[in-house]
């Protein structure tokens, strides 16, 4: 064949193919390695499915973000991952890219522009939109990739990431590397419309299918999306058809394919045509493609030489990497201290909490330009259900009080990706019960992202979500308290807070702070609280729990809007003679056990009280640490009451009864001064 | 420089392995790639290529079911 028959310029064909050697190379001594016992770690092998890296690897820089699977390590060769970080990090050892803590299945090397790395199927689609969001605010030519498989598409977080980035134009591209097969799964058996670049154009925005094992074609191709998404004409899908040649997990062939199916794949297998074409095109003699295969061999020798002479990484490094601040990790035995927020000195005004979460969203939005708002009817004229965002969207603009799709998981995605990214999203979420529609955002990807990546990324983003329960009305599905789902996911910060002041010092260093953070409002606080609010930016420290009510007799910790039944119930026992010390914890991670166990060493007794179900909530792990710590100074078990096991009921006195008032946690104390 | 031949863990369910057959005797030369013995697991056998190239000493029996990661041979 003549070169000018090849349609792509010899020189990009002779690049893609050094990055398919580099991938190959990669592959077989990945496999190699497994096969002989030299190391053991997962493998997802990519056999196959090299050309739709090694090509888009011609078409964007290292200023182009990238998010990938599992199976991606094709794709972090070929976007520039240094293959020593790389293989070190699949080993588990302290050279690692991640300081091995994540493992190839979540790479995040922000120098070559690999983000995010997911091992959760489609989780990745909400991120990218994220990433997508900074890059189109800041006026950035980027383009953000995130790849993903054929099974990809069944999945909702992708379908809800579609959705957004067409209502909003970001600069993404969904790349679907159509491998034939999800899992052990093939196409026929799990959808009846294959048709998956069509899915785009049902949501209002282009897609296209191209031969994901034809660079010169794939090329083309993939010029043309790049070219249309860096325009900022919106986001494409692009369908790469290839086959995946190795099973699902492990070494050697696809045993789950058909023999015939198999060999009829291998025939139109990217590398070896592409190596051929070359050849016969005249591009290169069989001597440079044997150059570049044994470069990178080499390569790769040296790599998996050097990083298996790296240290594993150890066990100390266990609690590093959670939070930026290893202190606010909670740790038996370790109680810190921290300093409190001080009398405010300036001007006060009352408020409600409405007001003073409109108040500290404000402040931050005027301080930084890159704070926004994003969630469900969060624009003007309402400004979110409960109004706490009035007004922010007629001041900032569309662009920063942003009104979402009715998508949870894509919601919280943006905020991920845009964090990652360094913007300071805050992401309201309507109820506490909706958490469970988003929780593997939540908990698998803004929890860990610090950790998976030994802190070369993390999401500092805010979550508001309001909370139900106590109101009566709401049924089951709009009354819970999940705060312990939250804080039995290690890498989120959790706040409640009870009081106007505190939910704007609070929501003051959520914002602020480096870490994914939470806070809770409770709808029983929003309108009927109203109290003094520092006026101008104030912020109260995480982790600093406040006395309500001072007392000898016995501790009280609560938070949230049990606060105000703890101070009726001491109200109460006061009359009786009993002298009731009331903590308000604001805080639950970091967690103030210094004031705590101060204040329990104090009254000899204690009792934690939450709206959330008793049994396994957060009431056991507090009262265990009290006992385990102080049981020498107790005049009786510190004990903990929340509500009964039972979802919240819409039948009034069942709701009444069934979470702690002031009458239930009355008789409770009794019990503790009784033993 | 010798190489460690162990069970290898093929894939993610993969706890133990089946040495099914030694394809190169003990003792004899072997280059790298080529294929040195048959690895049974979970029903299906893979042929597991020589890692580097060398003399061929067995440790472990043709038949013997070991765990992944328990020494079965070196190349020296
Ligand atoms: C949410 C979720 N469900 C199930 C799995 C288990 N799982 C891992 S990979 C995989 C197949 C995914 O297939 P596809 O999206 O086509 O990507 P490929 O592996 O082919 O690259 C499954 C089901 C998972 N990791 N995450």
């Amino acid at each position: 064949m003549a070169q000018g028959n090849l349609g792509i310029e010899p020189n990009v064909l002779k690049a893609i193919y050094v990055q398919m050697s580099r991938i190959r190379a990669v592959d077989k001594a990945i496999q190699a390695g497994l096969s002989a016992g030299k190391f053991m770690f997962t493998y997802w092998p990519m056999t196959g499915q090299e050309c739709i890296p090694a090509t888009i690897a011609q078409l964007t820089t290292e200023r182009d973000y990238m998010v990938t699977t599992y199976r991606g390590i094709h794709d972090q060769v070929a976007k520039g991952v240094d293959l020593f970080g790389m293989f070190a990090e699949a080993l588990g050892r302290q050279d690692g890219v991640n300081k091995g803590k994540g493992g190839s299945p979540h790479i995040s090397d922000p120098s070559s522009g690999s983000m995010v790395t997911t091992a959760i199927v489609g989780a990745g689609a909400p991120i990218a939109n994220g990433l997508a969001i900074s890059a189109k605010e800041r006026g950035e030519d980027r383009v953000t990739i995130v790849n993903f498989g054929d099974g990809a598409t069944s999945i909702g977080a992708v379908h809800e990431a579609m959705n957004l980035a067409g209502a909003w134009k970001l600069p993404v591209i969904f790349l679907c590397q159509n491998n034939q097969w999800g899992e052990y799964t093939p196409i026929p058996d799990y959808t009846a419309g294959p048709n998956f670049f069509g899915r785009a154009e049902a949501l209002g925005f282009r897609g296209v299918q191209l031969d994901g094992n034809d660079p010169a074609a794939f090329y083309a191709g993939m010029q043309d999306v790049i070219d249309h998404v860096r325009a900022g004409k919106g986001p494409v899908f692009v369908e790469a058809l290839t086959y995946r040649m190795g099973p699902h997990a492990g070494v050697g062939d696809n045993y789950n394919a058909d023999k015939d199916v198999l060999a009829a794949a291998k025939e139109r297998a990217p590398l070896e045509k592409t190596r051929a074409l070359l050849a016969e095109a005249g591009i290169c003699s069989e001597e440079e493609l044997e150059g570049i295969d044994a470069a990178a061999k080499t390569e790769v020798e040296d790599a998996i030489a050097r990083a298996m002479a790296s240290p594993v990484t150890p066990a100390e490094e266990t609690l590093t990497d959670v939070f930026a601040d290893v202190t606010c990790v909670p740790q038996r035995g370790q109680y810190p201290e921290r300093a409190d927020e001080g009398e405010p000195t300036g001007e006060a005004k009352t408020m409600s909490m409405v007001e003073s979460i409109r108040d500290a969203q404000q402040i931050a939005m005027s301080k930084n330009g890159e704070v926004f708002i994003l969630g469900e009817d969060v624009g003007d004229p309402h400004g979110g259900v409960f109004g706490t965002n009035k007004g922010l969207q007629t001041e900032f603009g569309k662009n920063r009080v942003r009104p979402t799709p009715i998508a949870e998981q894509a919601i919280i995605g943006a905020a991920i990706g845009s964090s990652i990214a360094g913007m300071s999203p805050i992401a309201e979420i309507m109820f506490t019960d909706f958490f469970g529609v988003c929780m593997d955002q939540v908990f698998n990807h803004a929890a860990k992202q610090r950790y998976m990546s030994g802190s070369a990324t993390h999401a500092p983003m805010t979550i508001r979500v309001q909370a139900g329960g106590g109101m009566g009305g709401f049924g089951a599905q709009h009354s819970q308290s999940m705060e312990s789902w939250l804080l039995h996911s290690p890498g989120i910060k959790v706040v409640y807070p009870s009081t106007p002041a505190d939910a704007k010092g609070l929501l003051t260093s959520c914002i602020n702070d480096p870490d994914p953070c939470v806070m809770f409002e409770s709808m029983m606080l929003l309108f009927t609280q109203k109290g003094e609010v520092p006026l101008g930016e104030y912020a109260i420290p995480l982790g600093v729990a406040k006395v309500r009510r001072e007392g000898t007799d016995i501790t009280i910790v609560t938070y949230g809007w049990q606060v105000y039944q703890c101070l009726a119930a001491a109200e109460e026992l006061a009359k009786e003679g009993i002298s009731a010390e009331v903590i308000d914890l604001r805080s639950l991670v970091p967690i103030d056990y210094h004031r705590v166990l101060t204040s329990v060493r104090k009254t000899g007794r204690a009792l934690v009280v939450h709206a959330a179900v008793e049994f396994c909530g957060f009431g056991a792990e507090i009262a265990s640490t009290i006992n385990e710590e102080l049981w020498r100074d107790l005049k009786a078990p510190a004990m903990r009451f929340g509500a009964a096991y039972a979802p919240i009921a819409y039948s009034n006195a069942i709701e009444m009864s069934q979470v702690p008032n002031s009458g239930s946690i009355i008789a409770r104390i009794h019990e503790a001064m009784k033993a | 420089m010798s190489t460690i031949l162990t069970v290898p863990k093929l894939a993610m369910s993969m706890s133990e392995g089946t040495i099914a057959e030694w394809v190169v005797a003990d003792g004899a030369d072997v280059t790298e790639g080529q294929i040195i013995y048959l690895l049974e697991s979970d029903k299906s056998t893979t042929e597991i290529e020589a890692p580097a190239s060398g003399k061929l000493i067995h440790k472990a029996e043709a038949g013997s079911t070991l765990d992944c990661g328990t020494e079965i041979g070196e190349i020296i």
